[in-house]
């Protein structure tokens, strides 16, 4: 018993991230149906915000070399604003690499073209100032909490019970708003159709800057959330969670935002159950699943099919 | 400024770019300097490895650049994949160097090497160390010692350190050939000495979260854990099983053999044992230099890396080498004056037959290219209280 709910906590707080992730493709998509490859870039940058943000110092490689913030913020706060901070740059990616192509009604297949661009120039804009190296967030960031703790006879480190408890919060904050706000309507609105959406006086390109903003915190947060559990494994570090959360998209159904926490859930119980020599292959079985899935459901575990407009 | 008059004006300076960039294309190197080749990896995941090689490349520049024959460092970035180093080892080819360090990783070497092999350049291995590097080629050297030296050293200062020891758990990146070959080597020294190995898990040098692994290896109770992965993967995975309530000894192999873990792992790196191809205390010249060079705008007791050592180690050995053939050149010739090919094939055959006095001590090669050192230490890693600073702590 204590065997399977060690797997089932690993699987939850592993899929936690990915969903926390994914929630930030979703959320573009579902306004423009493009996928934005920058995302990777701003949870990265998310990271390295709460990291300086706490005091830290840049090491010896870079431009930055040994720059450090006059200030030390508690971890909490350097957080939420890690997170604005993504949201700006989120903002910028979209006036710079979607906005353009949009305004000049190009194919919206090219704006993947132009964000990958631009998460490439950021990552690398990241080791040019910062240097390739790790940086952690100390792990006396969350001061008076255990490394981990025993649940029902399973060990799970504190801070990815942290990472489970925050995805649960945006997820249900995130939804509340969708569903019950007048700003939140008007973005399901533009997903449905944005020429509609403006005709009906909804102003489409401000939600598109809505979707990218919140898409950009939530990256910011995910990444200094991973930065503290496993420390910001150089400017590279946002690629997997990148690839692994386009997959949790898929499976759970583009553009939709329970699809995208229950798709999380299930990739991260799936590599959990992937018995101890074969560990090095639980990707092969996380993909494999989302194959099988789609060949039975295409649109995704909760994605709707689209009807073909006449 | 309309578009037609703008256009000669952009005419006019594009065309003095490009006559310019020409003119600087065209421009020969000064007649005696030589230009040696470096690349490592400075973008990806193996550029914590690749920082440290640069720095001891620019070290050694400052150092030797100057002195004759002189050389010109051209560094290019092989990023972390076999792809990227190509490219790298190409533009160096084409660049006519004289040889080339690097690259970083030994899943590259075998991609590369045998492109400098076929160019008959002689290459130099600065952190290549699984087994099968300098059978590539004849051109095909390294000096970073060969992991089944390396690596049943740590293990042997284990078991001595805590004799319990019975059930050994490891840990490998399956997707890096020289972790996968290091931990082959652990594996046999663990069974060779009478261990039992417990639990084999395989990780990827991309994973960042090690939980369900641990959790699988934690359930097996071992005695000690061995661990083949690179800087970022491994010092996580030390971070995380110490999280995770894991107190015994942590062998860890050499791709995590560098400081650049101690910010990842933080106080948890406390106590790892690490095999050592460099020793700061070595008293000869070479290292002098490589100390006091690497301590300007550092602390001033803070220690090179290993690679960082061993790159310093890696253009010494060639502008030692370069230095005899010149010497032993008939009056009035000079290396530049050589066929490109003779004075590549004179370095790499007075290289072989040489002695070297570096940072890691006394090296020569076989005459197959491999390396053979003397002095090997394990090192404990000591972190500070809070976490912030460690250092390599050799054991004796």
């Amino acid at each position: 018993m204590a065997d399977l709910i060690q797997l089932l906590l690993n699987g939850l707080s592993t899929g936690a991230v990915y969903a926390l992730f994914a929630l930030g493709y979703t959320l573009v998509f579902s306004v423009l149906g493009v996928i934005n490859f920058a995302h990777g870039a701003v949870f990265t940058l998310g990271a390295y915000f709460t990291f300086l943000l706490i005091g830290g110092a840049v090491g010896a490689n870079g431009l930055l070399a040994g720059f450090q913030l006059p200030f030390a913020l508690p971890f909490w706060l350097a957080l939420l604003l890690a997170g604005v901070a993504a949201a700006v740059v989120s903002l910028l990616i979209e006036h710079i690499a979607f906005r353009p192509l949009r305004e000049r009604g190009a194919d919206p297949l090219l704006a993947l073209i132009t964000s990958l661009g631009a998460g490439v120039v950021l990552v690398n804009l990241i080791q040019l100032l910062v240097g390739a190296e790790s940086y952690a967030i100390p792990t006396s960031a969350l001061a008076g909490l255990p490394a981990a703790i025993r649940l029902f006879g399973a060990q799970v480190r504190t801070v990815q019970l942290l990472l489970l408890a925050v995805a649960a919060v945006l997820l249900v904050a995130l939804s509340l708003w969708i569903d019950g706000s007048r700003s939140g309507k008007a973005l399901r609105a533009v997903a449905e159709d944005a020429s509609t959406a403006q005709l009906l006086g909804i102003p489409s390109g401000r939600m598109i800057q809505i979707a990218f903003g919140l898409s950009g915190f939530l990256a910011g947060i995910a990444g200094g959330l991973v930065g503290l559990s496993v420390s910001i494994a150089g400017p590279y570090f946002g690629i997997g969670y990148g690839l692994k959360g386009l997959g949790v998209l898929v499976l759970g159904g583009l553009g939709s935002v329970p699809g995208a926490v229950l798709g999380g859930l299930i990739i991260g119980i799936a590599e959990a159950c992937v018995p101890a020599e074969l560990s090095g292959y639980r990707d092969v079985v996380a993909y494999g699943f989302l194959f099988v899935v789609l060949l039975l459901r295409p649109q995704g575990l909760l994605g709707r099919v689209l009807p073909t407009k006449v | 400024m309309n578009r037609r008059r703008l256009r000669p004006w952009l005419i006019g300076v594009l065309g003095s770019l490009a006559a310019g960039t020409t003119l600087v294309g065209c421009s020969r190197q000064p007649s005696d300097v030589l230009q040696l080749g470096g690349a490592i990896a400075l973008t990806g995941n193996a550029s914590l490895l690749g920082q440290d090689a640069r720095t001891g490349l620019e070290i050694a520049q400052q150092h030797y650049g100057q002195q004759q024959p002189q050389l010109k460092l051209v560094i290019e970035d092989t990023g972390s994949d076999e792809a990227s180093a190509t490219q790298a080892f190409r533009r160096l080819i084409n660049n006519r160097v004289v040889a080339i360090l690097g690259p970083s990783l030994s899943q590259q070497g075998f991609a590369v090497m045998p492109m400098a092999e076929r160019a008959g350049i002689p290459v130099i291995g600065i952190s290549t160390t699984a087994p099968g590097i300098p059978e590539i080629g004849r051109f095909v050297t390294r000096v970073a010692s060969p992991v089944t030296v390396i690596a049943p050293r740590s293990l042997a200062k284990a078991i001595e350190l805590t004799p319990r020891i019975k059930r050994v758990a490891v840990f490998f990146a399956q997707d890096d050939v020289f972790c996968s070959s290091e931990s082959t080597i652990f594996q046999k020294a663990i069974g060779a000495k009478g261990l039992e190995l417990v639990s084999l898990q395989r990780t990827s040098i991309s994973d960042t979260d090690f939980q369900i692994p641990i959790s699988n290896a934690l359930r097996s109770r071992p005695d000690l854990i061995v661990i083949s992965a690179l800087p970022s993967d491994g010092g996580n995975l030390v971070r995380q099983l110490r999280e995770l309530g894991y107190t015994g000894p942590i062998v860890a192999g050499n791709g995590m053999n560098t400081p650049n873990i101690f910010p990842v792992c933080q106080k948890h790196c406390d106590g790892l044992l690490i095999t050592q191809a460099y020793n700061p205390a070595r008293k000869n010249p070479s290292n002098t230099v490589l100390l006091q060079q690497f301590r300007r705008g550092r602390s001033a007791d803070a220690v090179p890396p290993q690679v960082t050592a061993q790159a310093f180690s890696a253009y010494q050995v060639v502008h030692e080498a370069l230095a005899r053939v010149k010497a032993n050149l008939p009056k009035g010739t000079t290396l530049i004056s050589l066929p490109e090919s003779d004075l590549r094939q004179q370095l790499l055959s007075t290289l072989l037959a040489m002695q070297f006095q570096t940072p890691l001590g006394e090296i020569r090669f076989t005459p197959e290219g491999e390396v053979i050192q003397k002095d090997f230490s394990v090192a404990r890693v000591s972190m500070s209280p809070d976490g912030r600073g460690g250092r390599f702590v050799l054991l004796k």
